[in-house]
């Protein structure tokens, strides 16, 4: 029973904050461009106007056009239960690990894919073929790079990867963990559809991805499609900061205080995290689709470099 | 007086730089090659009566012993010849407008600083400093083999400062790995000192030093024409101008070599067994000869022809070397002096069938007896020599080295080289012997030889290895003797 | 602390070769041998200053800064005007896609991780690291001048080369002796320079610098 308490909050912290995430890249995107830019929590607006709407429906579609969103959702969802916002929340056996993380999300993106093919719509079908190669070039380099911590915490569980590495002090002051640290900073922009893998931001036919595929949705699947997005970018984000910057071993106190410190650190780490992003958008272009492999080729380098320097070193001093 | 071998040709060189008449070029170099040839046979005298030359006051600079000095006797022999045949054939290359006057100098600094790499590398102690005189070899011929700027001889300077550079640089590999197994024996001024390695040879960490042999081996076999690193250098021969060729057969690929034989002396007394090494060096050789003999077979050019031998007898060296007996090793040191002598013959009188055919392709050469009847003759008999007729030099070489397979008990190996050197002869005598009779297609050559300083050099040269194939001198066979004990230890 | 650096850096350098396996032009290639270079003229300072800390050892403080005049500064500079002497037209410069050699780069780091476990005495920890890192550049270098066709790629693959076996050599046997540092930069200088000038010549005769158009010597 209080495993699931437990859960309930984590996901629900994700649910919260997800939104906000979103709203803090564009904000800080703003901001150093100079604009104005649209409040912080926009997306909570966006959202809750487009819940409120009808959506339409395509004649010809099939049931998995209207399914998909649910799916989506649900397999988000359930992705923010696997990733541990604060060991301090969590307890210490949950079940699942990185694995079913990944599949999870595969299962999220295999229907919106489908989906997208469903309508028939031509841009439809260019997303999702698009969306399919950027995941299979990106998806090994995911794996790669969580095995890596995984051989050095000798478990494939979440949470006990991240006691582990809390045991290791400062982890980032190891090549091993730069490495894969590297590797997941592009595994998020390319998950989470910005640039220079996609432009969160236009419909411009020829670089769409992400937004091609949910071109056809609208009021209630849109907002769960775009709230979907978010938490999947937001467990992204989590994976990397509290798996290789980890904080919770700086609390030495228990009890309900430390949840809220713990929680509050891994807040501001995000808000750092979001900068990064938002200075990398701002600061590269979209690449064309046919680069798109060499990033993704780069990225793996990253994490196969981590893992065979964790080999090289024989394991014992990282 | 060691230390004029190395101090003469820089002075040399920055003598060539500011002098300008052509005449005096020609005198200083052969000055400077006749001095070195005096010092060499100087040193050599001191290695017969002392065994080593080193110079305490450098510290452990230089250093030369039987083995080095063997090596130095022929480089600077044959760097006597080839500067009396530069003198003449030079000057018939101006005359015949293929190379400007001003050109000269260049090839006279070119060609001395050659020569001070190769001095450099078989008079040092230190195995790093031997690497890079080794490596500097190339950088120095590399304008030597382009010498001639033209599309190929540009195509083959570059593949041969690429190949040649890398390899080098993989032996340097080696080199670092041999100083690694030797961290927990020696340190400060003894790291990479031959003697000091060669003396703990059995203390150096084991799996590091096979290793380390691999690379140099590879290296090191790059730069001496040992098969399958070897395709630099039917290019770099048959491009270079022929004095140059003959220094790159007769002299570059035996200090290779010569950094080879150093290693595998101290990693055949760490093993404690030739097998290792033995093995590798067996399976290059051989491979190199099998290489070297089809591609003879179906040779159109007459210069890449020698070129494709010098890599078959380098290839004898290093399996000579890898069988590892004391009978072996003789052969082996015996059969590169062979090798150096008759192959500089042979190219330099390449370079007088050159100089009067104008082409390299032997099927539009007809007659050179008749038109060269000196060098032509020369040209035949060595021919003769270098593919293991009685009476020369290499059938005595060749001879041992077969002996010594089969002393050894490695049939098949023998039967395989016996076959191979067989298979050599025959493209020899098939693709060559064309050259020498009927009538020349073009009705205007002059019979005659030109060059006359030159040809004498080919006939002497000639009568040496005639006579060194009936019986060899007192002091070589003792210097080889003691060379071989410095090699098996 | 400094091994910590060490370690990165020596990592660094690898990372560097396989983003020139990566680059596409001519320019980018010279950058990045920049990169590498500084990397390990920063290798070379931390050694020099742990060295001269310890034993009052300045040879590596020497190679360090030779490293910056020469790597750093000199020769990209010689690069970048043979390159702009060169007529050049841009054209697709290395025989696979790079994914795929990417992909065999991989491989050659998994060999030299393999074929240098054998050795005793690299195991433990630091020295084995550094050591394959530094033999997998040298494979990269290599497979680069395989890859790539003009001569400028081939003359940056062997500089590369040779920054994997003076990182190799520094960081595996703390050094050679200084003389032979000294001989091998000297060495390598002369090399730059004669391979850069052969680009000269080459560019004049076959009015191009690929290097697929030597190929006239046969058999």
């Amino acid at each position: 029973m209080n495993n699931l308490i437990y859960i309930f909050l984590q996901a629900l912290t994700i649910l919260m904050l997800a939104p906000l995430v979103n709203g803090l890249i564009r904000k800080m995107k703003a901001f150093i461009q100079k604009r104005q830019g649209a409040s912080i929590f926009q997306m909570y607006y966006d959202l809750y106007k487009l819940v409120r709407k009808g959506s339409v429906v395509s004649e010809v579609s099939s049931w998995i056009f209207k399914a998909t969103p649910y799916i989506f959702f649900a397999s988000a969802l359930v992705a923010a239960m696997l990733v541990p916002v604060s060991t301090i929340i969590l307890p210490k056996h949950i079940p699942g690990d990185f694995i079913v993380l990944v599949s999870v999300l595969g299962l999220g993106r295999f229907f919106m894919m489908l989906a997208a093919l469903d309508t028939a719509s031509t841009f439809g079908g260019m997303g999702s073929s698009r969306e399919a190669m950027v995941s299979t070039l990106i998806e090994p380099t995911i794996l790669v790079s969580l095995f890596t911590i995984g051989l050095i915490s000798q478990s494939t569980s979440l949470s006990q990867i991240m006691l582990t590495v809390q045991g290791a002090g400062f982890p980032l002051a190891h090549p091993v963990y730069i490495m894969v640290f590297l590797a997941l900073l592009i595994v998020i922009i390319a998950e989470s559809a910005r640039i220079p893998i996609d432009d969160p931001s236009t419909h411009l036919e020829l670089t769409m991805i992400h937004e091609a595929m949910i071109l056809e949705y609208s009021g209630r699947h849109l907002a769960l499609m775009e709230y979907g997005a978010a938490i999947k970018q937001l467990v992204f984000m989590t994976l990397l900061v509290n798996v290789l910057v980890p904080h919770d071993q700086i609390i030495a106190f228990t009890g309900f205080l430390a949840l809220f410190l713990s929680l509050l650190i891994y807040f501001f780490k995000i808000l750092i995290l979001t900068g990064i992003i938002a200075l990398i958008e701002i600061n590269t272009v979209k690449f064309r689709l046919f680069s798109i492999p060499n990033m993704a080729a780069f990225a793996f380098i990253l994490s196969f470099l981590g893992i065979l320097q964790y080999f090289i070193l024989g394991g014992s001093n990282v | 007086m060691g230390l004029l071998l190395q101090i003469i040709p820089v002075i040399t060189v920055a003598l060539l730089f500011v002098i300008k008449k052509n005449r005096i070029m020609h005198i200083i170099s052969l000055s400077t090659s006749s001095l070195l040839l005096i010092i060499a046979a100087y040193l050599t005298g001191q290695v017969i009566l002392y065994g080593t030359v080193e110079y305490s006051s450098l510290g452990r600079f230089f250093y030369i012993d039987a083995l080095s000095i063997i090596i130095l006797d022929i480089v600077l022999l044959i760097a006597f010849m080839v500067s009396i045949y530069s003198v003449g054939y030079m000057e018939e290359e101006i005359r015949l407008g293929k190379l400007a006057k001003r050109r000269l100098r260049i090839y006279y600094i070119l060609m001395h600083s050659f020569l001070f790499t190769m001095i450099l590398a078989l008079t040092v102690r230190n195995m790093g400093l031997m690497w890079i005189a080794i490596e500097a070899t190339t950088l120095a011929s590399a304008f030597l083999v382009g010498f001639y700027s033209d599309k190929n001889a540009l195509e083959a300077a570059w593949k041969y400062v690429i190949i040649c550079s890398v390899g080098i640089a993989i032996a340097l590999l080696g080199i670092t790995l041999l100083n690694f197994s030797s961290l927990n024996i020696l340190e400060g001024r003894l790291l990479l000192d031959w003697t000091a390695l060669y003396e703990h040879a059995e203390f150096l960490q084991n799996s590091s030093l096979r290793l380390a042999f691999i690379f140099i081996l590879v290296g090191f076999g790059t730069k001496a024409g040992l098969a399958p690193m070897h395709t630099w250098l039917p290019d770099a021969h048959s491009q270079a101008p022929s004095p140059i060729s003959a220094l790159l057969s007769g002299v570059l690929l035996n200090s290779a070599m010569y950094g080879i034989i150093r290693t595998v002396a101290i990693v055949n007394r760490n093993e404690g067994s030739s097998v290792y090494t033995g093995r590798l060096l067996i399976a290059l050789g051989i491979l190199s000869i099998a290489t070297a003999a089809i591609f003879i077979l179906t040779q159109k050019d007459y210069k890449r022809l020698l070129a494709y031998s010098s890599i078959e007898h380098m290839g004898i060296i290093a399996v000579a070397i890898g069988i590892f007996s004391p009978l072996s090793v003789f052969g082996a040191l015996l059969h590169m002096i062979n090798h150096s002598l008759t192959k500089s013959m042979l190219f330099l009188s390449t370079g007088n069938i050159l100089q009067k055919y104008k082409t390299k392709e032997i099927a539009k050469i007809k007659g050179v007896l008749k038109s060269l009847p000196v060098s032509g003759t020369v040209f035949l008999l060595g021919l003769f020599a270098i593919a293991g007729t009685p009476p020369f030099s290499i059938f005595a070489s060749e001879l041992s080295i077969m002996i010594s397979i089969f002393q050894e008990k490695f049939f098949g190996l023998g039967v395989i080289f016996i076959l191979l050197i067989a298979i050599v002869f025959a493209g020899i005598a098939l693709n060559l012997f064309k050259m020498f009779y009927g009538e020349a297609q073009d009705k205007n050559l002059q019979p005659g030889d030109g060059n006359m300083p030159g040809t004498v050099c080919l006939v002497v040269l000639l009568l040496v290895i005639a006579i060194t194939g009936i019986f060899i001198p007192e002091g070589v066979k003792e210097l080889i003797i003691r060379a071989q004990n410095i090699i098996i230890g | 602390m400094f091994d910590f650096l060490l370690e990165t850096l020596s990592v660094l350098i690898l990372l560097s070769a396989f983003a020139l396996m990566a680059n596409k032009r001519i320019s980018s290639y010279i950058r990045t041998f920049r990169i590498q270079s500084i990397s390990i003229a920063l290798a070379a300072g931390i050694m020099g200053i742990q060295s001269s800390q310890a034993e009052g050892r300045f040879d590596f403080l020497i190679v360090c800064l030779l490293i910056v005049a020469l790597k750093v500064v000199y020769i990209p500079h010689l690069l970048h005007k043979t390159y702009a002497n060169v007529k050049y037209k841009v054209e697709k410069d290395f025989i696979l896609n790079i994914p795929i050699m990417i992909i065999i780069c991989c491989g050659l780091v998994l060999f030299s991780y393999f074929a240098l476990a054998s050795i005793e005495g690299l195991g433990q920890g630091l020295l084995n690291l550094q050591f394959v890192n530094s033999v997998s550049v040298i494979w990269i270098g290599l497979f680069f001048m395989i890859s790539r066709k003009k001569a400028i790629g081939q003359i940056i693959g062997f500089l590369v080369i040779e920054n994997g076996l003076y990182i190799a050599a520094m960081l595996s046997t703390n050094g050679m002796p200084l003389v032979v540092d000294l001989g091998i930069f000297l060495d390598m200088l002369t090399a730059v320079m004669i391979m850069g000038l052969m680009v000269f010549r080459i560019n004049d005769k076959f009015d191009s610098i690929d290097i697929d158009k030597l190929n006239h010597l046969k058999g």
